[in-house]
């Protein structure tokens, strides 16, 4: 209990927890920004298609206008539309959240490295592993804190919204709930793979692009490339599967209500692939820790 | 005091890649005494201190405090201090975060760091960042993260650097005290004079292997340097014939540096001769011609 009351210390005394929380803040207000205005836009369609009347002419053949029937049918899916809107506007700030939460996580370790101070947390507690387990144990309260944090600003402004639109805030409906939790082992994940990359890379600089590179450009060059497998070389389903082993796919999939891409696995393969990593990389870490020598 | 304090080294050895850092080295460092580690630059000083300290692995050997391994003291703060080269501090944090921070992992109450700012005078500078820190006040901290858990055992590498003379002096008086207390203090440095005053006992390395252990004394008078006798006079030339042929005399203007007569028997030839002496004084040997002598020709770049 110690140690991890002197990582939060650790944190709290520095510039980074203010730092890293104005930034989860601004992100987090421009998200939820778009997601409004998405979502007003969204029930605006479904209140539209709700009054759907068939156009009455000659020209037009009827299996047209039953095809614009189930085009209306599902703008007006009152359920699928609310659930959508609501689990996009209590997640906001999603993306970057995750990738300051991984990156707090990263500096956790390789800070003792760049300002010279793992001489002094070893003396003071010399079964490192004791350490590392601490500053994973620091990164999930961190995730969790800023989780809370951007979910009530998110629910507080969500249900403003919805109030004035006339509808529940929904944040009963299953999908809704679900998309708030996945949302928070997002975040949590995120912290434990970003401290097994520190504890492994050990240089700050090194770290932090790693993650950033493998966080935001990653994601998109990776769907690219399988895509391209998929299309020109190997025609074969486990490759748009196999995309989940990038971390940032693996996030996308788990926190993703619907299939995050044609063809993706489940959610939980997406949550299992992002422990997996954390896992390797922080028992890795941990082993050549333990032997390292601190100069 | 007891037996409590008391450091072996037995065998330690360090391989890096092609250098052999320290090799098979062993030496006791007696609880209650202030315990020179003095070896050129490269000897493997600082190497053997963190292998003591359970920071750098040994390749072979082992390394005790008390009679256990550092990783395996249960408060381990409680009984080592240790300030370290490349030990710093967060230059964004203030001195007393950075001390809390250790007092929080160790298990200490909070306040503990205020007592220890207080002890080494940074007191007013407790709630300043490190990054506007001298060099000084960077030396002073480090002391003060050592002593937060009282500790009977204090290792300490090159304390003094870029210390200014004010500072060395306190650094000597604080060592002093310390060691009147009761406490075991093993200080590497390469400051001989600054040694000779402080410390009890003396271990000399160079080229990771020992050279020399013993008390100050001991390895001072241990040496078989002659004695020399320095002479000044404005009458040199009578006084070497006084001399007689039995004894050397090498000269420097109007010194001379006489081996083979002790002083008494220089001043009894001289004023037998009724030559005039402005100056004389049998040279004893110091530290620093011990350490030079011992250490020749192995210093430097490995």
């Amino acid at each position: 209990m110690g140690l991890i009351r002197s990582e939060l210390m650790k944190i709290r005394t520095t510039n980074v927890w203010w730092l890293f929380g104005i930034g989860i803040l601004i992100f987090t207000g421009m998200a939820l920004t778009l997601w409004l205005f998405f979502g007003n836009d969204q029930i605006h369609q479904m209140q539209n298609a709700a009054n759907f009347t068939p156009p009455t002419g000659e020209n037009i053949p009827p299996e047209e206008i039953e095809r614009m029937r189930r085009e209306a049918a599902f703008l007006a899916d009152k359920d699928r539309v609310l659930h959508l809107v609501a689990s996009n506007i209590y997640t906001s700030g999603q993306f970057f959240g995750v990738m300051f939460v991984a990156l707090l996580g990263a500096i956790l370790f390789t800070n003792e490295n760049f300002h010279q101070t793992a001489t002094a947390t070893f003396l003071t507690t010399p079964q490192r592993v004791k350490v590392i387990v601490a500053k994973f144990a620091t990164a999930i309260i961190a995730a969790a804190f800023f989780w809370v944090l951007t979910t009530a600003i998110n629910a507080a402004a969500g249900a403003i919204f919805f109030n004035a639109k006339g509808y529940d805030a929904q944040l009963t409906q299953w999908p809704v709930t679900r998309a708030i939790l996945m949302n928070g082992l997002a975040y949590g994940l995120w912290a434990v793979l970003g401290v097994g990359l520190g504890v492994l890379i050990r240089n700050q600089i090194g770290t932090v692009v790693t993650l950033a590179v493998t966080y935001i450009i990653g994601t998109q060059a990776v769907q690219l490339v399988f895509t391209l497998i998929h299309e020109f070389w190997i025609k074969k389903d486990w490759v748009m599967d196999a995309m989940v082993g990038w971390p940032s796919v693996a996030s996308q999939v788990m926190v993703s209500p619907e299939e995050a891409y044609p063809g993706s696995p489940k959610w939980w393969v997406g949550a299992l692939v992002l422990i997996g990593y954390g896992l390797v990389f922080g028992v890795f870490g941990t082993l050549v820790t333990r032997t390292r020598d601190i100069s | 005091m007891s037996d409590d304090g008391r450091i072996v080294v037995s065998g330690l050895t360090k391989q890096y890649r092609k250098v052999r850092a320290v090799d098979d080295l062993s030496f006791t460092v007696q609880s209650g005494r202030v315990t020179g580690f003095l070896g050129p630059n490269g000897a493997g000083k600082t190497t053997t201190l963190r292998m003591i300290l359970n920071l750098v692995t040994p390749t072979a050997g082992k390394a005790t405090i008390g009679g256990v391994h550092y990783s395996q003291l249960a408060q381990p703060l409680r009984h080592v201090g240790a300030i370290l080269e490349a030990s710093s501090a967060h230059k964004g944090r203030t001195g007393r975060n950075h001390l809390r921070i250790i007092c929080a992992a160790a298990g200490f109450p909070l306040k503990r760091a205020d007592e220890a700012l207080e002890l080494v005078g940074l007191t007013p500078a407790a709630k300043r960042k490190f990054r506007g820190y001298s060099l000084g006040m960077r030396q002073r901290l480090g002391i003060a993260a050592a002593l937060l858990g009282d500790p009977k055992v204090l290792i300490l590498d090159e304390p003094a650097n870029g210390l200014d003379p004010e500072g060395i002096r306190w650094m000597r008086d604080l060592l002093k005290a310390l060691a009147q207390q009761g406490r075991t203090i093993l200080v590497s440095s390469h400051l001989l004079s600054e040694m000779e005053l402080l410390a009890d006992d003396v271990i000399i390395i160079a080229n990771g292997k020992l050279v020399k252990q013993g008390t100050m004394k001991a390895v001072i008078n241990g040496l078989s340097t002659t004695e020399r006798v320095r002479v000044r006079t404005p009458q040199a030339q009578e006084l070497v014939k006084a001399l007689g042929s039995e004894v050397s005399v090498e000269t420097d203007d109007d010194v001379l540096l006489v081996t083979g007569a002790s002083a008494p028997e220089v001043g009894a030839a001289a004023l037998r001769a009724g030559v005039e002496l402005h100056e004389l004084v049998a040279e004893k040997p110091d530290l620093e011609h011990v350490f030079l002598e011992l250490t020749a020709g192995k210093a430097g770049i490995r």
